[in-house]
């Protein structure tokens, strides 16, 4: 397969969706607290992909660099503290399974 | 004026964390933040009785953003300040140890900065990146105590607030298709004239997909009652009373009233929602034994005024859903300090097992009566007043049928508080005649505080209309 000939926007748009997809998926059959936060990476890695998809199309690449940056940072800071919540979890219970934190019904 | 709402905060917090000695800046944080948010408070009010802000803007060149404020703002700017100063009230009597304390006044700063950023925001990704900044801030308060309990509702919290984060930003995209950039302004006009406004409709629905999520709303309410039911007592009052509703509702108001135009199909979704909304949080919360989660279920219920409000689309729709609003914020937080007073004498939060507080608890069964009331809606308190504006509004615009089931929606509400009521202070139950004592005065004066000005708003209605509610109603397009 020639990627070279797939213009930019379609195969970021299809990784992007791909990703969104496949972390939505993950996410709903996953009960494992550290898969769940992959699950949350992978959406927000293509809904990273999706805004410079769309700077690039409307040729405001300079828009789509700021908000990708700044997105960058807020992700890693959610990350951290969703990475102290699991740590917690695994201290209470030892383990990191979802099934253990079903206590509480929504 | 408005960068220093979002500036002092923030040296405020880097000024505590310098290696003093030790116990300096767990001494000052808790004097810092309540003259910070009494300051914040007394802007507010400057700016809406006199119609600008008390002095110009010294430091807008530290932002990189431009800030925006309108009447709205200046509302959301107020219940900010009233809901975390009560919290932090709380948090002095909830919180035993001096480190404690020192940390929740911490995380209390980094949630209203994000709070009033987001209000002050004039565009979509700013709004986003303060969203982040008070939900951050609220999953580390909610897991606070590293309880299981709390960890699990942090956890459920964290997630689904990704999830919506992932739906807001997809708007964006949509929005930078359609031709806009982030800005309000761009983003009302790329909905009006843009070459694909098919992507401007689907990026505002994917928004409000994720405000949604925020807010509570019934299909995507999961997370809300864990959270609020597992957090520690000062942090609900939070929780409830602000956080939820400057980001979500907050988000849902800006949008829907001075950014997306006209959309039959959403104001009908809004509606539908709101409704649903009211009925189903009323339903759960008469099943609830839990104080503070039957507290959480009224509160989506509340919340679903608002929304059906903003699916009605007037002037006066509108200016109601911001005043219910500023209503709901005082009297959750009443109820929800409330729930952490009578937490603190007990240790459980089990309706079950209380019963009969009210000869050892007069004084918090006197605030939790004025707080039920005021959402129920009796007047004179202010809940009255904003429910009255919602429900003369949808029966203007000619929605009968959903002005008549919100009003008896009213019923519903009245009936679980009341059973509340009944079960926590006034029946015969394991309580009676028990050693419990009433709570100390650090719970009290924030509960009392907040009951009179829950009535103060109610008396003074002609006056919140006039200064509070008239600029609102001009806001939307």
């Amino acid at each position: 397969m020639n990627l070279a000939g797939i213009p930019f926007f379609d195969a970021c748009g299809i990784a992007g969706a791909l990703l969104l997809a496949a972390g939505l998926y993950y996410l709903l059959v996953t009960s494992n607290l550290i898969r769940a936060m992959i699950a949350l990476e992978l959406m927000i890695k293509g809904v990273t992909l999706f805004l410079i998809l769309a700077g690039r199309v409307t040729g405001r690449q300079d828009l789509a660099q700021a908000l990708v940056i700044t997105l960058i940072i807020i992700e890693v800071v959610i990350m951290v503290v969703a990475g102290g919540l699991v740590l917690g979890v695994f201290r209470n219970t030892r383990s990191v399974g979802s099934r253990q934190i079903r206590n509480l019904k929504g | 004026m408005q960068s220093l709402l979002i500036l002092v905060p923030l040296v405020c917090l880097m000024l505590f964390n310098l290696p003093w000695k030790r116990g300096v800046g767990q001494a000052v944080s808790f004097g810092a933040g309540l003259a910070f948010l009494a300051a914040q408070a007394a802007a507010a009010l400057w700016a809406m009785l006199s119609g600008g802000e008390p002095f110009a803007d010294p430091l807008a060149g530290f932002l990189v953003f431009k800030t925006s404020a309108d009447g709205l703002t200046w509302v959301m700017l107020l219940t900010i300040a009233v809901v975390a100063a009560s919290s932090l009230a709380v948090s002095r009597a909830a919180f035993t140890d001096e480190k404690d304390r020192f940390y929740f006044a911490n995380l209390l700063f980094v949630s209203v900065i994000g709070m009033n950023g987001a209000a002050l925001s004039g565009d979509l990704f700013t709004l986003y990146v303060f969203f982040e900044a008070a939900s951050v801030a609220s999953f580390i308060l909610i897991a606070f105590r590293r309880g299981m309990a709390g960890l699990e509702g942090a956890f459920k919290y964290l997630v689904m607030s990704t999830v919506a984060t992932v739906l807001m930003l997809t708007g964006v995209g949509f929005f930078m298709l359609a031709g806009a950039g982030t800005s309000f302004a761009e983003v009302r006009a790329a909905c009006l004239q843009s070459a694909h406004p098919e992507f401007a409709r689907v990026g505002g629905l994917a928004f409000m997909a994720g405000l949604f999520i925020k807010g509570g709303m019934v299909p995507f309410h999961g997370w809300l009652p864990d959270a609020y039911g597992t957090a520690p007592g000062p942090v609900s009052v939070l929780l409830a009373g602000i956080v939820t509703k400057a980001t979500g509702v907050y988000g849902l108001i800006r949008l829907t009233g001075s950014v997306l135009p006209m959309m039959p199909e959403v104001q009908t979704l809004l509606m539908t929602l709101g409704i649903v909304s009211i009925y189903a949080g009323a339903l759960a919360a008469i099943g609830q034994s839990d104080y503070k989660r039957m507290l959480a279920y009224s509160s989506i219920s509340q919340v679903g005024y608002i929304v059906l409000a903003l699916g009605c689309r007037t002037p006066l729709a509108l200016a109601g859903a911001v005043f219910h609003l500023l209503n709901h914020a005082v009297f959750k937080s009443l109820l929800f300090s409330n729930a952490a007073a009578v937490e603190s004498r007990l240790g459980h939060n089990d309706m079950n097992r209380m019963g009969g507080l009210q000869a050892q608890m007069p004084w918090s069964s006197l605030s939790a009566v004025i707080g039920l009331l005021s959402t129920a809606g009796i007047p004179p308190l202010g809940g009255f007043w904003s429910k009255v504006i919602i429900l003369l509004a949808l029966w203007q615009a000619g929605f009968h049928a959903a002005a008549v089931l919100a009003l008896a929606a009213s019923l519903l509400t009245l009936a679980y508080f009341l059973s509340m009521q009944r079960r926590v202070f006034f029946a015969k139950g394991t309580e009676t005649g028990s050693a419990v004592t009433e709570a100390g005065a650090a719970y009290l004066w924030p509960q009392l505080a907040l009951a009179g000005l829950t009535a103060a708003i109610g008396i003074g209605f002609p006056f919140v209309y006039r200064f509070l509610l008239t600029p609102i109603q001009q806001l939307l397009w």
